[in-house]
């Protein structure tokens, strides 16, 4: 069989391409939807808290329930396009650090207490952020970047606009992980 | 120097072996998630996966996942060693220029 370099040339292109859009694929689809998950839950969470303190903690609890529920049928959902050897394993590691990290976090709280409720939700977010970048280190590298401006744009919020605090969190944090999100799904 | 696989080289394969490829050894990838990466319909890609399967490039598993069936298909060892010495063999037309 021969062909000349211009088509060898096409092919190697194609192989890249491909390869290219299969890790691509595999690595973003996992992110988008985090993503969007998340930042539809901080969008109304954090607004219900700067507008409606008295039922804030019934709305949070109600969001974290369907989070997690979601978070389960999307798991499994992806598990089942790509399967391998050692997605069992991972799948383990994932949920044990996110259960540390759990405890980790109530400890930093426990040891830092007494703490207002912003200290509170910052303590909480940056945990969960670092768990973000963790995930995004050990499973996907595409997916490492997205935490680092959500973690400027909620530091920012926490020592520039103090009176603002969780209207910021909810429409910059949240909006901007649903925009981060919606970018990754139809144009990365 | 390596040969030119002409099982691979037709244009579907080729992109079905860089995407199975590009997985982890060992990994296998549902059919519908395949057919809707490279855009073909499924009797097309069922067709082209036939022909690796016969060569040996590649395995087909079907299972039920959640009492529905499912078809899995990975690469197989010799697949991933026939599909390198491919690209090899692309990149040495290339560099004779």
């Amino acid at each position: 069989m021969d062909i000349s370099p211009t088509e060898a040339e096409e092919a190697l292109a194609a192989i890249e391409i491909m390869a290219q859009k299969t890790r691509h694929s595999i690595a973003s689809s996992g992110t988008y939807i985090t993503l969007i998950v998340t930042g539809t839950i901080w969008l109304i969470g954090f607004i219900c808290t700067q507008f409606l303190p008295e039922i804030s903690g019934y709305v949070w609890i109600g969001l974290s329930v369907f989070g997690s529920i979601l978070a389960t049928v999307w798991g499994f959902r992806m598990g089942t396009r790509v399967r391998s050897p050692a997605t069992a394993v991972t799948a383990r590691r994932v949920i044990l650090f996110w259960l540390f990290l759990i405890l980790y976090c109530s400890a930093t709280i426990a040891i830092a207490w007494p703490l207002d409720g912003k200290q509170v939700t910052m303590l909480i977010v940056l945990f969960a952020l670092v768990g973000h970048l963790a995930m995004g280190l050990l499973l996907s590298f595409a997916a490492v970047w997205w935490p680092l401006p959500i973690t400027a744009l909620v530091l920012a919020s926490y020592f520039l606009l103090p009176g603002l605090f969780y209207l910021w969190m909810g429409i910059l944090g949240g909006g901007g992980m649903i925009v981060l999100g919606l970018y990754i799904r139809f144009r990365w | 120097m390596a040969n030119l696989n002409e099982t691979i080289h037709q244009p579907v394969r080729l992109r079905i072996m860089a995407a199975l490829v590009a997985l982890e050894a060992g990994a296998e990838v549902d059919f519908t998630y395949l057919r809707d990466l490279l855009e073909v319909t499924d009797g097309n890609l069922g067709a082209h996966l036939r022909k690796l399967e016969e060569a040996g490039y590649i395995s087909v598993n079907k299972v039920f996942v959640e009492r529905k069936p499912r078809t899995y298909v990975s690469a197989t060892p010799e697949g991933r060693r026939v599909f390198q010495e491919h690209v090899a063999a692309l990149e040495a037309i290339l560099k004779s220029r």
